[in-house]
Order: structure tokens, then C-alpha cells, then sequence
């Protein structure tokens, strides 16, 4: 029997289940009864309502409830004094709309079609009241933000670098992107009797989603039963648990029927979030030789109206070169908009974008190589936090990413290299971010016919987390790939930490990893072996050896003390070669190589696709993504898949991804730090680099369209 | 035909010209809509029109339903025959997750009124393997890990199929333009090219 | 989207007695655009007849060139061999459309009904002049990136987003239309009009009247030809700009030229004037860059789409160039 062993190509274990359209996602559960809800959206930017006329819609053919402010009924963790009451928008709670497209309203039809007509037959009068949602007019009223989290950071003097012999002072806008996974959001939920209830829900955290719902409703976390067990794509869209999941579940409570609520594609740009319109004020500054002395990185932010959001996006300019100087400011810029959600690589991609731009700006006004000056101020140690790092393989990155691209054919004087009616250009980006655990459970089973079953309440919204447990599994066990599975996306499971920040293989693996050795160790006991046997154990006759049904074990797995001695973090280096046409200004990127400190890598496949889908997400930021916001309406105007540009196939050339593959012990067992958000962070700059290498024009107001490149 | 001069439009306008605050009635619908429904046009017409009776062979299999006329071909395959292999995405032509072959042409089933399709063969993602074996595409997906979380996965497969067998497989730049109706969010792209290459050098049956 | 009845039809003459007695039935045919409009709530008709049976679907060699049936499909156009013998750039302008899926729906006849994609258009909460006349152009202070740079009005500055329509305009293509009065001809570029002071027609089609096909007239143009189509992503999107261009060059110099472009009007935008000075010139690169301009005389831009007053005729430069290469 083959073993596997992390490292090695495995591919998808739930492959077939996709490519022959057999994984059920949330909105695909045929339940008796099944009932479809369609959310009306407010078409005012801010205001109080009046009046809701759901006559009509009551009225129309297979309507089953139309639940508004002034009938919906109460939900309990929305109300004044409840416990741990619920943060963000509170559906159909109060009569207030701040930002146009919140939904005022909630149709329940037998059908779909007959939900989404009645729908559009609901009316409303409101109370109209003035609306800010021009960030650019409104950046004067930005403010620190108030959620206590943030903390201006000073090293050294602040603003150092307008000291420096050489120094560039520049501003960088990134407009709001939408996470635009292909999956539409959806909740189906259905009630058992008063106090339990079960969603299949789009999720990247089922425990999470588990206790928010218990606490909406006030039930107890095991009366709630979260279902998602396959994912249609999220990049931080599902990291929390969304007012219209909560409105969905309210639903099928007055009906006592399931109620399948689907959000729309137009729904999605303001109801689950997106990367926040962000401008960048950057000085950098260095001595003729290169050396930085001073990096000051400030951000404006767009937030909403009812409730905060922060991310990192000047915190890159800490701790990624060694500069002796550094400070950063963080100011929100509150709107009558949805609120923002992290977006793969949130806050560093941003940052990214602005540190990397405004460094090759400076390696050009020093006349010098951007790869030689990032050696120049490579950080061998955290300057921020004056730790060493528990493992930095980023030079190898410089080294091998340069060797790839072919760095050396990269002219030193930009818009002089050129093939036909083409100029090209090269550029470098880096990524980097932090490389977290959280304390996991996992349950290993042995079964009689020697296959282990594991269970983790994790998720999978696309990197292969099933899969890469596996292969933990058989390494840690000695044991088939074919013959371990892995469950997941059920609250039911033992508790795994929420889908994000790039940390499920460190925290699940771990858990996975220990739950292989505890096992190990219980038959060893078992069978009187010492505990530090290596023997190889035969799991497929071990239970009738030791006359056992079945052995289980669940297990806890969080990291130690050592690792708070170290800062952790998975960097990448981005290289991008562009071609950009003389006269039309259009951008092709022709080539991408992502070389990558990851830690150890599970799965050579996996990994790479991820690297690559993040590129393709980079691209997107880089040319071709951009949510508009008529500010005299407060709408999108390009709210949809024609009008804002997901890159599509013709956009994306082959991509290589290069492995460092070192592992890092310090940070959890198998050796891994997290792909995730580094397939992306460093991939927007770097094609912004390249483009002013071909052209000699620097973008710095993403995307860059065509039109941003004529001249 | 031109959009109905409704009264929401009028309102609309009204509303949105004058910033100041004020008393507002804005329906979501066109007045037409309104209209219909404050008459109850559409129950007095309901009895006659309501269904359309429709057949179709899907994945081989006869089907013979009634049907709205306004549901999709997307919205019977997904709710009324419970195949969910096909995928909504944006339902409105957009993003190709709904990917279907109709009489052996790929098509978007969301832009598809389920009634234009009467006495058509629909072949959908279920429909692609025979029995237990995978077609070729399928597995050069899996080879080639052309999916990550597999939303789209549906439609750039039967895209991909449709693909080959068009002729429009001849080079890397020529499957990309004719796989672009097919979006893919977590960016499998490079592998879906080289997943089709491998079945266009293999040949596909 | 709201109830509505519907008929199928399989003889045209039915179909046209149909709309004389309901004009507000709508006719359907691949549905690309109008079911999407209709799920918007855009249009909102009573009556769909499902014209996909008429027997309007052949493509055929007549005396002077080709005829095309108002319901072969785009595709059907683009892969056909006459078209792409013949008429090479209206195949490449087929293909730069949509995506294979929606040209494999789409019709002829519905690609030169498709209205346009300005997104105050497409939404019901903002005014529009096209949607619902009276309410005012949403685009004339608003996000005006993608909009007409000739021949707009102040009651609306959208644009036509068919690529097959500039190149059929290019050649010169006429329209069959069979209505309850019997059947006419007009010029394809007289199909569209321009917005006006009535922004809701699209074109001069009436109501009750029915495209049955298009007439290509045989031309030079069968091989110096590029359709270049300029957006912001690589495929799947609309055209900020897009030029057909068709070359006839007898040792080097031109003989005939045929231009047109998308994304800039109401309608198709011929080129004439370029056409004429391009005519008898020697063929180069100085030379297209001053039909370029001769093209982009009286053109008018907005706050956002200035971009196309250089983009335009660096299109319509880089599309000669081609043209001129292509052997």
C-alpha cells in the first residue's frame, strides 16, 4: 500500500465530487416544504422609513409573508439590554436605512420566481435625510478609529524620511473591490420546534456562524446546527455571520417552514462586504547608497456609518525592511455604505501595494536595482517587535523569483525595452503576513476495517483543507491516504477556528497532526509498547488485536510559550512581466512568478493552485477591479459580473509558483506558515512596477485601465 | 419595445433630484408591474397561463413538466428537477456557471426561458460521465487541479467539452478567449488551459 | 420577473399579424439581452412570442453577395464559411462579443435590437431618459466613462454595444423587414438612430415589424481587415472603443477603405469622411494617422470618457496597421 507523505502531489479527494456537480452547496438542499426568500433593498442612501406597502406583494401568488420593520418579529439578541448584544445592521429591528441597497424588507414565496416578483412589488415611503458617500469629499471628517484596536506606531523619529538625501513622497488609491466569490451567499434554515434550529449557510467558520446564531436567537450553541460543508468561494465574505442569515432564520421561524434566502449578485456589493476604498500617504526616504531612513506610512479608510471596520494596511511599513525610522496613522473615513469585511491578504494587500510602489519609485530616484535595494534594507530581524524571526527565507525568494522571470533583461531606463508594438517592462512585489495558529480540536477515528476517520469543525472554501489533512494524516500515522478521510463544515464536529487569515493548515494540521500521534501513542500503550516506539503500527488488524470496536480520540492543539519568542510570518516575492501597447494602453501580463516562504508545504498541488488563484486575484486588483459608487445616487452603477471586471481566462497567463519548501518547526509540528493571503499580497504592486518599467508612467491609482496609459 | 413610462420612474427622478429630505413613495417595480398586480392582471390571467407544459430530455432522461413561462431553463434544472450540478452565479448571463449543452451547444441556462426549450436534449454535468468513468475533461480537472472550490467547476467543464469539440482548441491563446464566458474566482485558470490542452492532444470521444 | 403569456410561432406572416394585433408583445429570440432586462424589470411585457422556429436561420450566396437569416445565431455567422470567406471582419467583430456561450444564443436580428449598457439604464432607481423618458440623462453629470463621444444629445450620450453591428456597418450591410404593410429594406446604418430628442428608440425599426434577415453586398474587403476592440479586460466586456477597419491596397496604394467604430455613439459610427481621405493615398502609417484624425473631427467628450478622444484614433491607427499588414 502507498503511503503518502506531505510534500508529495495529491490530488483533490473531493475532486469528483465537483467535477461531476455531486457536492452540494448551501443553496442546494431539496428540504421538504422548501420556501424562497427574496430581500428588498432600500433605494435610499439614508433615511428613516415611514411607511412599508406590502400589499401588493402579500397579496401576489404564493406569497407566504412579507416581513418588514413593522412586523418582523423580534430578535431577541437585537434588543436593547440582551446579553452580548449582536454588532453591525440589525435587519427589519428598527426603521433607520443607512446606506442604499439595505434591505427593508423580506418576501417568503412558495417559488422562486413568484418571491422575486412579489418582491418588486413592495413599496415604501421614507423620511429622506442628506447622505455622505464621496470619500474623496469626506477625508477631512476621517477619524481614528474608535473600536480601541488601534494604535498609532512610531520607531524612532517619526517622519524621518524628510530628512533623507533621497526621498519620494507619493499617494496611492485603491477603490473598494468586491470579494465576488462565484457562489451566490445563501442561508436555507428550518426550525425544530422553539429552540432548535439547523442553517446550511455559506460559511467560512461553522462554529463561528453556530455562535452567532445562538446568540441572535438566545438558544444554546448545540440547539444550533451549522451546515457547510462546501463553499463557493468566499475570500473573507463568510468570516462572519451576515444580517440576512440571521433575517433568513427569523423566517423560517414565523413560517416553521425552511426558507432559502439567496442573496442576488447586485445584493452581494453591499450586503457581505469588500475591500474598502483606501488612500495611501507614503514617504520613504534613503541615502544615496540606499540605505532607508525614515518610512511613514498613513491610510484613509472607507467604513460604514453603523459600525467599524479596521485593517492593517500601514503595518507592512513596520516590520518588512529594516528602516531605523518608521511611523504609521490609520484614519476611517465612516460613509452611508455597507460595511467593509477583510479580503484575501486584507489590509497587507493594500499596504503592499503602497509600500512596494513607493519603494520602486525610490530604487528609481536612487538609480539603482529594486531587488538590490530591498537587500540593502533587508530586516534580519523584526524591527518592529525586535524579535528574530522563527524562519525568513525571503532573499531566496529575490534569488530564485529573479532567475525565473528573467530580472536581467529588465531595462534600468523605463519605455526603452519593446517588442513590436509592445513595451515591456519588469517589477518586483513583496508579500508578507503573519503566520498564525489557533488552539483546534480533531477527532480521529480507528475503524475496524483499519481506516481513520478525522472530524474538525473547519471549512473548505476553495484551498483543499480536507486534502491537506489527509496527507498530515497518513504521514503522522504511516498509514494510506485512501484510507483516511476527513469531515468537515459541521458545528457538530470538534472546534476549529473560522476559515481566514491563512492559518487553517497550521491550526487544523496541528490538531490533525496531534490527534495521528495521540492515537499512535494509545495503541502503543494499548499493546504495551513503549511510548516512543516507532514501530510501525498495523492499523488494519490493531482493534481485533486488542479486541476493541473502535478506538476514538479527540484532541487539543494550540501552539506553546516558545512561539511568542519569534515573529512569524509566510513572505512572498512577486515578479511580473508585462507587455503594454503603444497606442491603446492595453495591459498584458505576460508572465508571473510567485516565489514563496511558506513554510513546509502539505501539498505541492494545492499550494500551487493557491498561489495561482491568489496571482489571478492580483491581477484583478492591478488592472482590471474597481466598485463605482454614484455619490449623487449613493449606488453602485457597475454592480454586477459585466461592469465590474473579474479577470477572466484571456487575462491570465501561465504562472509559475516556486517553493522555498523550508519548514518552520516554531510555529506548529508539520512545519507550515500559510499561503493564503501571500499568494496575493506583493502580486498588485509588482505589475504596477512593471507597468512603469515598460512605460515610464507610474499608475497610482489602481486599476490601470487603458485609458490611465495614454500618452 | 421601449421600457413602460411607469409612475416609480417619474418618483424616482423626483426623489433623486432633490437632496433635501421629503416624504417619497418608491416602489422597486415599474408602473406596469404595479399596475398589473394592483388589478390583479396576473391571478385573473394565472388560471390560463400560469403553467406551459414542456418536454425535455435531460442527461437522457424524458421529463415532462409544466411550467412558468418566466422560469429559467437554470432555475428548473436547479429547483424543479433538483440537478444542482449547474450553478447560479449571477443569473443574468454573466459569469457562465450555469453552463448547459443544448442539443450538444453550450448555452447560458439562466438567459434561457425553460419553455423555448420544448422537445430539446439537455445534457448537464450529471449527464457527462458514463456510469462510474469519468469523461476525459472531468478527469483532466482533477489532474490538473483546474478548480478550487469548485463553484464554476460545472460550467468551465461543460464549457471546456463544448470547447474541444467547436474546434477552438488549437493553442493556449485560443482556449483562453473561448473559455472567457467562463469567470473563476479563485483563479484556476492556468490549469483549466493545461486540463483542456491534455484532453485536445488525447483526443476527446 | 413579472407573469406573462407566451406563444411560439413558426411562420413569420403569423408572427407580424401577431404584433399588428398586440403591439405590446414582444418578440423573442435567443433572449440574451431581453430576459436580462426583463429580470431587471426593464422591460416588462405581457406577451413573449417565441420566434426561434421562424425559418430564418440560413446563411446563403444570393447574385451580389450574401444573405444572412435574422435568427442564425452569432455563432452560426462567425463559423460559417462564406462569412468567413467573404466577410472576414464581421466574423472577427462576432468574436470579439460576448462570450461563446451568449453567441451561441444570440440572434442577428436580437444583436442589432440589443440596447445599450449604460448603467443608468440598467437601473430602475436612477433617472433615464432611454427607460423612462422624461426623468432626465443620469449619465450627462454622472460616471460617463463608457459613453458617446458623437452624436449624443443632452437628452442621452449612450452608446450602441454590439460589436457585429460596426462591422456591418463597415460593409455596408442592408436590413430585410417584413411588417403587417408588407416588406422594406433599409440601409444598416440607417437601422440605429442617434438619440435625439427621442433617446428611447434605439432604431427605426416599428413596433409591429419584424427583421427577417441582412444583406451583405460582395466587397473587397476579404482579407485587409481588423476589427480591434479595446476594453478592460481581456474578454467578456464591453468596448470602450472598437474600430472595424477593411483595406484594399493595389501597390501600396489604397483603393477603397471601410471604417467604423463602437463605443463612441448612439449607433455604429461610420467613418466616412476617414474612408474618403484615406482613398488614393499611399498606404502608411503617416497617412493612417491622419485619417485618424479627419475621423475624430467633432467629437465631443464628458468628464469621465475624455480618454477617448486619444484612444479612438490610436485605435483606429493601430487597426490600419493591421489591416495594411494582414496579407
Amino acid at each position: 500500500m502507498k503511503k503518502n507523505a506531505i510534500g508529495e502531489p495529491l490530488s483533490r479527494v473531493d475532486g469528483r465530487l465537483k467535477v461531476t456537480g455531486a457536492a452540494q452547496y448551501s443553496g442546494e438542499y431539496a428540504l421538504p416544504g422548501l420556501t424562497y426568500g427574496v430581500l428588498v433593498p432600500a433605494n435610499v442612501t439614508c433615511g428613516t422609513i415611514l411607511e412599508i406597502d406590502s400589499k401588493a406583494a402579500s397579496n401576489a401568488p404564493g406569497v407566504l409573508a412579507v416581513i418588514t420593520p413593522f412586523n418582523a418579529p423580534k430578535v431577541p439578541g437585537y434588543q436593547p439590554g440582551a446579553a452580548k448584544p449582536v454588532k453591525g445592521l440589525k435587519l427589519f429591528n428598527d426603521d433607520q436605512v443607512y446606506f442604499n441597497g439595505q434591505p427593508i424588507a423580506l418576501v417568503v414565496a412558495d417559488t422562486f420566481e413568484r418571491a422575486v416578483y412579489a418582491a418588486a412589488l413592495v413599496k415604501a415611503r421614507y423620511d429622506k435625510k442628506p447622505f455622505e458617500t464621496d470619500f474623496h469629499k469626506n477625508m477631512d471628517k476621517s477619524i481614528v478609529p474608535q473600536g480601541g484596536n488601534y494604535k498609532d506606531y512610531t520607531r524612532g523619529e517619526a517622519d524621518a524620511y524628510r530628512n533623507a538625501p533621497v526621498k519620494i513622497e507619493q499617494e496611492y488609491t485603491l477603490p473598494s473591490e468586491m470579494h465576488n466569490p462565484m457562489e451566490l451567499h445563501v442561508t436555507t434554515a428550518f426550525w425544530e420546534g422553539e429552540d432548535k434550529v439547523t442553517l446550511y449557510t455559506k460559511s467560512q467558520g461553522v462554529v463561528s456562524s453556530q455562535k452567532a446564531i445562538a446568540n441572535a436567537f438566545k438558544l444554546e450553541e448545540k440547539n444550533v446546527q451549522i451546515n457547510s460543508r462546501f463553499v463557493g468561494g468566499a475570500f473573507g465574505s463568510s468570516l462572519r455571520t451576515w444580517p440576512h442569515e440571521v433575517a433568513a432564520v427569523q423566517a423560517a421561524k414565523l413560517l416553521r417552514r425552511p426558507v432559502k434566502l439567496t442573496l442576488t449578485r447586485e445584493q452581494m456589493f453591499t450586503l457581505v462586504g469588500y475591500r474598502p476604498l483606501t488612500i495611501q500617504k507614503i514617504g520613504i526616504g534613503a541615502t544615496p547608497d540606499g540605505r532607508l531612513v525614515g518610512i511613514t506610512h498613513e491610510s484613509f479608510s472607507q467604513t460604514a456609518v453603523y459600525e467599524e471596520f479596521t485593517e492593517r494596511s500601514v503595518n507592512v511599513s513596520r516590520f518588512l525592511y529594516a528602516s531605523p525610522n518608521a511611523n504609521t496613522r490609520y484614519k476611517v473615513v465612516p460613509l452611508h455604505v455597507g460595511v467593509p469585511a477583510p479580503m484575501r491578504g486584507p489590509g497587507e494587500a493594500t499596504g503592499a501595494f503602497g509600500l512596494e510602489s513607493a519603494l520602486d519609485e525610490l530604487s528609481y530616484a536612487l538609480n539603482m536595482d529594486p531587488i538590490e535595494l530591498r537587500l540593502k534594507n533587508y530586516a534580519e530581524v523584526d524591527p518592529e517587535r525586535n524579535l528574530p524571526w522563527s524562519s525568513k527565507y525571503l532573499k531566496e525568494c529575490y534569488q530564485l523569483g529573479a532567475e525565473r522571470i528573467g530580472w536581467s533583461k529588465r531595462p534600468a531606463k523605463p519605455g526603452t525595452l519593446r517588442d513590436g508594438d509592445w513595451l515591456v517592462g519588469y517589477g518586483i512585489g513583496c508579500g508578507v503576513f503573519g503566520a498564525y495558529r489557533s488552539r483546534t480540536l480533531a477527532k480521529i477515528k480507528l475503524l475496524p476495517d483499519g481506516s481513520i476517520n478525522l472530524q474538525s469543525a473547519t471549512s473548505d472554501i476553495g484551498p483543499g483543507t480536507a486534502t491537506s489533512m489527509i496527507i498530515i494524516a497518513a504521514e503522522t500515522l504511516g498509514w494510506a491516504a485512501e484510507k483516511i478521510s476527513f469531515d468537515l463544515g459541521d458545528s457538530s464536529f470538534p472546534m476549529a477556528p473560522t476559515q481566514g487569515g491563512s492559518a487553517t493548515v497550521s491550526s487544523v494540521g496541528s490538531a490533525v497532526h496531534d490527534a495521528c500521534m495521540a492515537l499512535k501513542q494509545k495503541i502503543y500503550s494499548l499493546s504495551g509498547k513503549p511510548e516512543n516506539s516507532t514501530d510501525a503500527i498495523d492499523y488494519g488488524t490493531i482493534l481485533q488485536k486488542l479486541a476493541l470496536p473502535v478506538l476514538e480520540i479527540t484532541q487539543e492543539s494550540q501552539a506553546g510559550e516558545d512561539a511568542k519568542k519569534y515573529s512569524m510570518y509566510s513572505f512572498s516575492a512577486h515578479f511580473a512581466q508585462v507587455y503594454v501597447h503603444a497606442l491603446t494602453g492595453v495591459v498584458q501580463v505576460k508572465k508571473l512568478v510567485a516565489t514563496v516562504d511558506a513554510g513546509r508545504i502539505v501539498n505541492h498541488k494545492t499550494a500551487s493552485s493557491q498561489m495561482i488563484g491568489g496571482a489571478v486575484g492580483g491581477i484583478g486588483m492591478a488592472i482590471t477591479e474597481e466598485a463605482v459608487i454614484d455619490n449623487r445616487y449613493g449606488r453602485y452603477i457597475n454592480g454586477n459580473l459585466a461592469d465590474y471586471h473579474v479577470p477572466v481566462n484571456a487575462d491570465i497567463p501561465q504562472i509559475e509558483a516556486i517553493f522555498i519548501d523550508q519548514p518552520d518547526f516554531i510555529i506548529n509540528p508539520i512545519g507550515t506558515k500559510g499561503i493564503g493571503e501571500i499568494s496575493l499580497i506583493g502580486v498588485a504592486p509588482a505589475i504596477a512596477n512593471a507597468v512603469y518599467n515598460a512605460t515610464g508612467i507610474r499608475i497610482r491609482e489602481l486599476p490601470i485601465t487603458p485609458d490611465k496609459l495614454l500618452v | 419595445m421601449p421600457p413602460e413610462p411607469g409612475n416609480s420612474a417619474n418618483e424616482t427622478r423626483r426623489d433623486f433630484l432633490k437632496q433635501s429630505s421629503l416624504l417619497t413613495a418608491i416602489a422597486l417595480a415599474p408602473g406596469a408591474v404595479l399596475k398589473a398586480a394592483g388589478e390583479r392582471w396576473d391571478e385573473k390571467i394565472a388560471g390560463a397561463i400560469e403553467k406551459v407544459p414542456l418536454h425535455v430530455e435531460v442527461n437522457g432522461v424524458q421529463h415532462v413538466v409544466s411550467v412558468e413561462p418566466r422560469v429559467t431553463l437554470l432555475d428548473l434544472l436547479r429547483e424543479e428537477l433538483h440537478l444542482t450540478g449547474t450553478k447560479k452565479g449571477c443569473d443574468r448571463g454573466q459569469c457562465g456557471a450555469c453552463t448547459v449543452h443544448v442539443n450538444g451547444v453550450r448555452i447560458n441556462s439562466c438567459l434561457s426561458l425553460a419553455v423555448t426549450n420544448e422537445g430539446k436534449k439537455i445534457t448537464t454535468i450529471e449527464g457527462l460521465a458514463s456510469g462510474k468513468t469519468l469523461h476525459p475533461m472531468q478527469a483532466a480537472f482533477i489532474k490538473h487541479d483546474g478548480f478550487q472550490c469548485g463553484y464554476c467547476t460545472s460550467g468551465q467543464i461543460m464549457s471546456a467539452v463544448a470547447l474541444v469539440k467547436e474546434g477552438h482548441a488549437n493553442s493556449e491563446t485560443e482556449i483562453r478567449e473561448f473559455m472567457s464566458g467562463n469567470i473563476c474566482r479563485c483563479g484556476a485558470y492556468p490549469n483549466i488551459v493545461n486540463a483542456i490542452k491534455e484532453v485536445k492532444e488525447g483526443g476527446l470521444s | 420577473m413579472n407573469q406573462f403569456q407566451y406563444t411560439r410561432t413558426t411562420e413569420t406572416a403569423a408572427a407580424v399579424k401577431l404584433l399588428a394585433k398586440e403591439p405590446a408583445a414582444q418578440l423573442l429570440a435567443g433572449g440574451t439581452n431581453l430576459i436580462d432586462l426583463m429580470k431587471m424589470g426593464i422591460v416588462v411585457p405581457q406577451r413573449l412570442v417565441d420566434i426561434n422556429q421562424l425559418p430564418l436561420k440560413s446563411i446563403e450566396k444570393l447574385g451580389g453577395g450574401l444573405r444572412i437569416g435574422a435568427l442564425a445565431t452569432n455563432t452560426d455567422v462567425a463559423e460559417s464559411p462564406l462569412v468567413k470567406q467573404y466577410f472576414p471582419l464581421l466574423a472577427l467583430a462576432i468574436n470579439a462579443g460576448a462570450s461563446p456561450q451568449l453567441r451561441n444564443m444570440a440572434t442577428v436580428g436580437g444583436n442589432m435590437m440589443q440596447r445599450t449598457r449604460c448603467p443608468y439604464f440598467f437601473d430602475l432607481m436612477m433617472p433615464c431618459n432611454k427607460r423612462a423618458p422624461g426623468t432626465g440623462c443620469s449619465a450627462l453629470a454622472g460616471y460617463n466613462r463608457m459613453h458617446a463621444v458623437f452624436g449624443a444629445s443632452n437628452k442621452c450620450i449612450a452608446v450602441n454595444p454590439s460589436d457585429m453591428n460596426v462591422a456591418l456597418t463597415a460593409l455596408d450591410a442592408d436590413v430585410d423587414i417584413s411588417g403587417a404593410k408588407g416588406s422594406r429594406k433599409i440601409k444598416f446604418a440607417d437601422f440605429h438612430r442617434l438619440p435625439g430628442d427621442q433617446p428611447e428608440l434605439d432604431n427605426n425599426l416599428q413596433k409591429t415589424e419584424i427583421i427577417t434577415a441582412i444583406e451583405l453586398p460582395f466587397s473587397p474587403f476579404t482579407k485587409q481587415v481588423d476589427y480591434l476592440k479595446v476594453r478592460d479586460r481581456s474578454s467578456y466586456a464591453f468596448a470602450l472603443v472598437s474600430v472595424a477597419a477593411g483595406l484594399q491596397i493595389e501597390n501600396n496604394r489604397i483603393t477603397r477603405a471601410a471604417l467604423a467604430m463602437g463605443g463612441l455613439a448612439h449607433k455604429p459610427w461610420r467613418l466616412k469622411t476617414a474612408e474618403a481621405f484615406l482613398q488614393g493615398k499611399m498606404a502608411s502609417e503617416a497617412i493612417f494617422k491622419q485619417a485618424a484624425a479627419v475621423a475624430m473631427e467633432g467629437a465631443k467628450a464628458y468628464e469621465h470618457n475624455k480618454f477617448k478622444l486619444k484612444l479612438a484614433p490610436n485605435a483606429i491607427l493601430q487597426a490600419l496597421k493591421t489591416a495594411a499588414a494582414t496579407a
